[in-house]
């Protein structure tokens, strides 16, 4: 006899659907699985022999064969067992098979017959087309994110059996619903941060233009700090860019938030001994999704980026100017989404001792080594590069509070509201040619950046640089035109690389 | 055979130092030692070496290259250095010999300098220049590189061009980052080291060249040092042959100057400016005025150059002091940046200028 279940399987951040066919038939008894299954996929006989024998259903002693269709693709990860299962026992006869229509099945399966949630279940139930798909227990929410499918989750096994041979009813739904979402930590606030104005400037502008942020300063300096309130100021994701942050955490394997859909923009801050597929993504069957795509419409937050690989650190520039990864391997070529704020931190040199000029106790050629770790072209990226020093211990100590994330959100909303309106995503996303349009410059600004074009401290991208963060400033003050103190406040927060002392 | 290229050879020789090239040629001429050289007198490595070197050759690249070659107690060796216990016993030079005659004044200091420093050295460097001092320093990165493109300036209105001494082969520039300067020095000045062509900068060369200009000064500046680093040595070796050494006295808390103020504590006198340097050279040469005078600046440009120290002072305290936005602080350092009242570096701003 035959069965066939509908399941799916995952590619990069894509679920592909797969069918699972068995057939049992007289011959020597035997239990094998075909159409590319990969390590965990072929270990799944094991799992679902085991799983049937502690949920007292009888194993055939006959010839079974499982295929999985189209044979033509690598199937990953453990997600078919349950669809082999049940299929298993369709064909067995011990399954009455009209049940089985309009059903899809995910899940893997533990030796005692429970059903355990499997990475990427968003995608994967994207993938199935027909009405009802059986999911493990605590994949419910992140399944119902979809939205097009009537969701059965269950916990073990046996309900499926007994549900589908009309013994028992599937597990409600609607009881578990009502559970109230446990209270999740609010991200932390700006409020926290004492002085640092221009750290908290600095940030405020990269929220709101959308710009990538290169901060330097000594051990201590609160970097880190600033970094991590920076997820706190940007806009709540839209659905479109929520679902494909969960797509993209969910096929990563990255713990989903209790509601099952991210709806704050993520902060990955990855170590810096981070290897190349760990940050990109690939992998040989798998392909999962890397650091880069996790922080997508987020942060992506890298710590001491002088300890970073050079090789690492250069493959970003791609995404830093697409918004996607692409990763090809000999077996399939995967698109990732990578459309990321990149915010670094440095320290000037080795010694990190650097406060004022004069001051560090690196020689000339330590400070060169450590400069050359990060490329120039990767420096260049970086629209806002600010000098981030040790707060003042009487601002660190006493004053009141300083302003809360929720008023500088407020700010960064309108900004953001202000270049839709122009067309683009973002203010740092302003085509070069549209900027004598949309970033106008009076007569005074146009002075200064004239004099330092001449004098060469500016060159004509950094000039395109300087504009769009001035724009962000303008719109800061709700000015239309650029003038001069946004002009030299974007070249104050654009400090030289060769001043940073980071120029090779 | 030529004496120079025997020189030239004799100083290339591997492993050779200045030491040991006084010895090799103290009682006999280049000629001579290149001949004992060649016969395996002084070790069979060097005879190895030798036997490969075209002496003609070797003193056709120096001329082609507009290097002298100067043997201790030749007329043309500079007199400055001649009686030095020390002296090179063969001195390279590009440029105009002449130009290293008394008087002659070191600059030297720090690579890691701070803006202000760079500015003292530079003005010093002017100043000593127009006044008909022959500035004397090694061309590295820092403060010697300032003190002679402020000499420089100088000598282009008339001033005294300057003398570098350098650690290297006279076509082998470093810092690279100085190759104008380089140039300009051989253009005008005299360039000098105690180095063939084609030798490599040596950390142990940088001592040696120092020990040079130690011998060669007759009042040495100190302009910036740390506790411990190159000026120091150049500062020993000064004192050892009994040259007036004199530092620029810098804020306590400045890493910069914390060797130069050791110096003042210890005893050395304080130049202030170049005319502290003409005393101790005892010129009483009055200096030429060339500061203008100028309104100190009102409204918010005047509230945040009030903010600004003369050491570096980070834009978060100029902010934070001028209780004004960072837009308008911004605005405000651009224009006092333009007008040379405070020179930025890397997000920390000091003042340079003056409004007496």
């Amino acid at each position: 006899m035959i069965a066939t279940i509908p399941s799916a399987t995952l590619l990069g951040v894509e679920g592909y659907p797969v069918a699972v066919e068995a057939h049992v038939s007289t011959g020597l008894p035997g239990f094998h699985v075909v159409g590319l299954p990969d390590a965990a996929c072929r270990e799944s006989r094991d799992r679902v022999r085991a799983a049937l024998l502690s949920s007292n259903l009888p194993w055939p002693l006959r010839r079974v064969t499982v295929n999985l269709a189209p044979s033509g693709m690598r199937k990953t990860g453990a997600g078919l067992d349950l669809p082999i299962a049940i299929a298993l026992l369709a064909a067995a006869g011990e399954l009455p098979i009209e049940a089985l229509t309009g059903i899809a099945c995910i899940g893997e399966l533990g030796l005692d017959g429970s059903v355990r949630p499997v990475p990427g279940i968003l995608p994967l139930v994207d993938a199935v087309d027909v009405p009802i798909v059986v999911v493990p227990e605590s994949c419910r929410r992140e399944a119902a994110l979809v939205g097009r499918h009537d969701v059965r989750a269950v916990a073990t096994l046996s309900v499926v059996v007994d549900a589908l041979r009309g013994d028992g009813p599937w597990p409600d739904a609607s009881t578990a619903e009502d559970d109230p979402d446990p209270p999740s930590d609010p991200p932390p606030d700006l409020a926290e941060v004492r002085g640092q104005r221009v750290g908290r400037w600095a940030l405020e502008v990269a929220a709101a233009g959308g710009h990538h942020l290169l901060m330097t300063g000594p051990p201590g300096a609160g970097k880190t700090l600033l970094a991590q309130r920076l997820p706190g100021i940007l806009p709540p994701l839209t659905r479109e860019q929520a679902l494909e942050t969960t797509r993209v955490h969910s096929a990563a394997g990255v713990p989903l938030p209790p509601r099952g859909m991210v709806e704050r923009p993520p902060f990955r801050a990855p170590h810096h001994s981070a290897s190349a597929v760990s940050l990109v993504g690939g992998g040989t069957a798998v392909m999962r999704p890397g650091e880069r795509s996790c922080a997508t419409n987020g942060v992506l937050f890298l710590d001491e980026l002088g300890e970073f690989h050079a090789g690492v650190l250069d493959m970003l520039r791609q995404p830093l100017e697409e918004g996607v990864v692409r990763v090809s391997r000999a077996r399939a070529t995967v698109t990732f989404p990578a459309r990321f704020l990149l915010v670094a931190a440095m320290n000037p040199c080795p010694c990190g001792r650097a406060g004022p000029p004069g001051a560090c106790r690196c020689s000339e050629t330590e400070r060169a080594r450590y400069a050359r770790r990060v490329s120039g072209p990767l420096l260049d990226r970086f629209d806002l590069r600010v000098a981030v020093t040790w707060a003042d211990p009487e601002e660190l100590l006493g004053a009141a509070p300083a302003e809360s994330s929720a008023d500088v959100a407020a700010r960064v909303a309108s900004v953001r509201v202000m270049a839709a309106a122009r067309g683009v995503r973002v203010n740092a996303a302003i085509p070069a040619e549209r900027l004598d349009e949309v970033a106008p410059v009076t007569k005074p600004a146009w002075d200064v950046l004239d004099r330092r074009l001449r004098s060469g401290a500016l060159t004509a991208r950094g000039l395109h640089r300087v504009r769009r963060v001035a724009r962000t400033l303008a719109d800061l003050d709700g000015c239309e035109t650029l003038d001069e103190e946004h002009v030299c406040a974007a070249m104050a927060l654009r400090v030289d690389h060769a001043d940073l002392g980071l120029a090779s | 055979m030529s004496g120079d290229g025997c020189a030239a050879a004799l100083a290339g020789l591997p492993g050779m130092a200045p030491f040991r090239l006084r010895d090799l040629l103290a009682d006999r001429s280049p000629a001579q030692a290149w001949a004992a050289v060649r016969e395996g007198e002084e070790g069979a490595e060097w005879q190895k070496v030798a036997a490969g070197v075209e002496v003609e050759a070797v003193a056709e690249a120096h001329t082609a290259a507009g290097v002298g070659v100067h043997v201790l107690g030749s007329p043309e060796y500079p007199t400055a250095l001649a009686d030095d216990a020390e002296a090179p016993a063969v001195l390279f030079s590009v440029g105009d010999l002449d130009a290293v005659r008394r008087p002659l004044v070191g600059v030297v200091g720090t690579r890691r300098c701070t803006h202000a420093g760079r500015q003292t050295a530079r003005t010093f460097g002017v100043d000593l220049a127009c006044a008909g001092v022959a500035v004397v320093s090694g061309l590295a990165l820092g403060i010697d590189g300032a003190a002679h493109a402020g000499a420089l300036e100088a000598a282009d209105a008339g001033g005294r061009p300057p003398v570098a001494v350098v650690g290297s082969g006279l076509d082998v520039v470093y810092p690279r980052r100085h190759a104008r300067l380089w140039e300009r020095v051989a253009e005008i000045g005299c360039l000098l080291s105690e180095w063939p062509l084609g030798v490599r900068p040596e950390r142990w060369h940088f001592p040696a060249r120092n020990r040079i200009i130690a011998a060669l000064v007759d009042v040495l500046v100190v302009v910036e040092s740390h506790a411990a680093g190159g000026s120091m040595h150049t500062v020993e070796a000064a004192d050892a042959r009994g040259r007036t050494v004199l530092a620029v006295p810098g804020p306590v808390r400045s890493p910069a100057s914390e060797g130069t103020n050791r110096l003042l504590h210890d005893g050395h006198g304080p130049a202030r400016d170049a005319a502290d340097v003409l005393t101790a050279l005892g010129l009483a040469r009055p200096l030429p005025p060339r500061r203008r005078l100028r309104a100190v600046p009102d409204g918010t440009d005047g509230a945040v150059l009030d903010a600004v120290d003369w050491e570096p002072t980070s834009f978060e305290q100029i902010v934070a002091r001028t209780g004004l936005g960072l837009g308008p602080v911004s605005a405000a350092l651009a224009r006092l940046e333009h007008d040379s009242w405070v020179a930025g570096d890397a997000g920390w701003w000091e003042r340079v200028g003056m409004g007496e």
